[in-house]
């Protein structure tokens, strides 16, 4: 290993010798980086009706079929959409309510399947950690209502339940929400595809070819959405 | 023998000939530049339209462009917390000095896990490092998984871009190359069969090898992570199936925190492929019990790069986030491709790239593959001004070659000491055009241009034609007519 340590030495006594600027610490650093330019739009301007109107208009453009309901009526909602879905087969993550999987179709809950069953199931319900209406983009943290990152990559149909409170519209208010970093997250801006054909764009490679989504309206005002804190999004992580 | 070096471009700087001669095999290949040019055409429409769209734009490229030069300016600080908070997370950072060095970190962390085949998500650090024949002659196989990077792997050809690196090669070499290396000889020329039999044809290694190897597009000091962005879901497979993964990573790629991603995730997929956002991109740091790779290595990758941080001008390169826009825009690469770059890294991004990773050494004629015309600059999202780049480097070029010994003998320089005597005295300035204009009539064609200069001229007609000089300077027309009015 000493190869490495006196790589490791040589590559950092050559950044430092380079930038001149000996001493500079992370405390330093910190300064400089808060005097940074950030002029770009911070906070959306849209209504909440506004927001979530571009997100619907988002997603379907990437060819995600979105659903709306309240809250009351989403356990008839997700039944709806996995019966029109005319598979059988669906992976849940632990952590969702009960009354999300529907009877009269075969669930299996992820606690630590193997990949060789997930391979096998139809589709995957999850629900979301926030939505950014700007880009579409679905934004998973994998806490236990997302579950790990296989479920939602291996079956080929994908229905999220995202809540209206989660919707925001621009990434700087994503990121704003954010209070610690999650260990792991997957942004999602429509499903899989590629355009390295003579760029055109054909959906579908490896991960989900078929997006559904159910807006929940959910009576929670966006400033009284929950922040996302890793304990609520992240599995446990071990040292 | 034209044929031969269009179909095998070098794209190894130590051995690849200079951009002028590189590109005379493109040049007389219509079909590779009618697929360069619709690929770039598309590109380019749907990167126009989403960048018009964002009415916040100069200001991302304000904020994009300062957050990557305090970046490079703190760049040792920021490498150390990231070790630090990676190990933390459980993952393993390594440092690697030089490409030789970090093809034998990979190896070494493949044979402790007994790999035999590697599955591997599309890297520019790993082309850059030419792993995959390396691994291949250690009795490695390392299969590519994005669909560009297949396309190049079983056809056995070189990748001409950084983003889409098969968009030199059209639907129906495309068809050939699947159906006689996958044997499906049934295979249509549609992008939609073309793509499920890649599908098909790459899922089951996702599913069996369980070693990977990836490039980041961050780092991020603050939490010790790693992302990913990509369109496919083949990097989602390598990132979540296999039990190892390795990450080879430039040493710029660093980003102080979390957030920053607000700014590089806006600007990135519009630059890229006209998108407002990449299908997926992944955030992971070091291991999550249950979840993913349970044995994580990063390797980062100096290779050149730290002595690029020496000088201002020089240090903007390392601001690149590898999006390509400069060279979708470029004048020069939409007429060339990327081989006759000879390198992994083409256009406007690689002319300034190379030679300096090259520590000067190999591709000069790189800096001169421009006509610094500016577009590059002005679509970069972090604001690389790549012709002050370039002029640069040129001048370091020169001065290579002025400290060469035998330059008093050298044609270039003998002439232009002649001309700075010529141009020194107005009475020898005329004297000169005046036999200029004697001389120029023996190499002036009925049509009235010059098409080729003897001697070192003719490096110039090589590429040019002149116009052939008139009968009378301004000078003598200007005299002429003050005569006449007298």
């Amino acid at each position: 290993m000493t190869a490495a340590i006196s790589s490791r030495e040589s590559i950092l006594g050559r950044i430092r010798s380079a930038i001149q600027t000996p001493g500079m610490g992370l405390a330093d650093a910190a300064v400089a980086y808060g005097a940074l330019p950030r002029g770009y739009i911070q906070a959306g301007k849209l209504s909440r009706e506004g927001t979530i109107a571009l997100l619907i208009e988002r997603l379907r453009e990437y060819d995600a079929e979105v659903v709306e309901c309240t809250p009351e009526e989403l356990p008839a909602a997700i039944a709806a959409q996995l019966a029109a879905s005319a598979k059988h087969t669906f992976v849940a993550p632990p952590g969702l309510p009960p009354s999300w999987l529907a009877t009269g179709f075969d669930w299996k809950i992820d606690n630590d399947l193997d990949t060789a069953e997930i391979e096998k199931v139809d589709g995957v319900l999850t629900a979301a950690t926030c939505a950014v209406a700007d880009s579409g983009t679905i934004v998973l943290h994998h806490g236990p209502t997302e579950g790990r990152r296989v479920i939602s990559l291996l079956p080929d149909w994908h229905l999220c339940i995202l809540l209206a409170s989660q919707v925001v519209e621009t990434l700087p208010e994503y990121f704003d929400r954010v209070e610690q970093p999650p260990a792991l997250a997957t942004y999602i801006s429509g499903p899989s595809a590629t355009a390295d054909i003579e760029m055109t764009r054909i959906k579908g490679v490896h991960g989900p070819r078929f997006l559904h989504v159910i807006l929940v309206r959910d009576p929670d005002s966006p400033t009284q959405a929950p922040a996302m804190r890793p304990a609520d999004t992240a599995p446990h992580k071990g040292r | 023998m034209t044929q031969s070096v269009a179909d095998h471009p070098i794209l190894d700087p130590r051995f690849a000939p200079p951009f002028p001669q590189a590109v005379l095999p493109v040049l007389r290949n219509p079909q590779l530049r009618k697929n360069v040019a619709h690929a770039i055409d598309v590109i380019q429409a749907k990167r126009g339209r989403l960048v018009a769209e964002k009415t916040d734009w100069q200001e991302l490229r304000t904020a994009g462009s300062a957050l990557r030069a305090h970046v490079l300016e703190n760049l040792g600080t920021y490498l150390e917390q990231f070790e630090s908070r990676c190990t933390a997370a459980g993952g393993h950072v390594h440092w690697a000095a030089d490409a030789a060095e970090a093809r034998q970190i990979t190896l070494d962390l493949l044979r402790q896990h007994n790999a035999s085949d590697v599955i591997k998500i599309k890297t520019m650090t790993s082309a850059e490092i030419q792993l995959n024949p390396f691994l291949e002659a250690q009795g490695v196989h390392a299969h590519e998984t994005d669909l560009a990077e297949i396309i190049l792997q079983l056809g056995e050809q070189e990748p001409s871009h950084i983003v889409v690196p098969a968009l030199h090669i059209n639907r129906s070499q495309v068809r050939e190359i699947f159906a006689r290396t996958m044997g499906l000889k049934n295979l249509s020329d549609d992008p939609k069969e073309l793509t499920n039999a890649a599908r098909r044809y790459l899922r089951q290694k996702f599913l069996t090898i369980p070693t990977a190897i990836s490039g980041a597009n961050y780092l991020i000091a603050e939490t010790g992570g790693v992302g990913i962005v990509e369109s496919e879901g083949n990097g989602r497979m390598c990132l979540t199936l296999p039990q190892t993964m390795i990450t080879i990573a430039g040493i710029e790629k660093v980003l102080p925190r979390f957030q920053d991603l607000e700014i590089m995730l806006q600007v990135l997929a519009r630059s890229a492929t006209g998108e407002r956002m990449n299908p997926y991109t992944s955030l992971w740091s070091g291991v999550t019990p249950g979840d993913g790779p349970q044995n994580f290595h990063v390797i980062l990758l100096d290779n050149g790069r730290s002595e690029m941080l020496r000088r201002p001008v020089e240090r903007q390169t390392l601001k690149c986030i590898r999006c390509a826009a400069c060279m979708n825009t470029c004048p020069v690469y939409r007429q060339t491709g990327g081989h006759a770059y000879g390198s992994v890294y083409p256009g406007p991004i690689g002319a300034i790239l190379t030679p300096q990773l090259m520590h000067m050494h190999h591709a000069q004629s790189l800096p001169y593959a421009s006509s610094l015309c500016g577009a590059c600059y002005e679509v970069c999202p972090v604001k690389i001004n790549i012709p002050e780049v370039l002029l640069e480097l040129r001048s370091q070029v020169v001065n290579q070659e002025r400290r060469q010994v035998g330059r008093v003998f050298d044609l270039m320089y003998i002439g232009l000491r002649m001309a700075n005597f010529l141009f020194t005295s107005a009475w020898r300035f005329h004297l000169a055009q005046r036999l200029g204009r004697i001389g120029a009539r023996l190499v002036t064609r009925k049509d009235g241009w010059i098409h080729s200069l003897p001697s070192i001229g003719g490096k110039w007609t090589q590429t040019r034609d002149l116009r052939g000089l008139p009968d009378q300077t301004f000078h003598e027309w200007w005299a002429a007519r003050a005569k006449e009015a007298k």
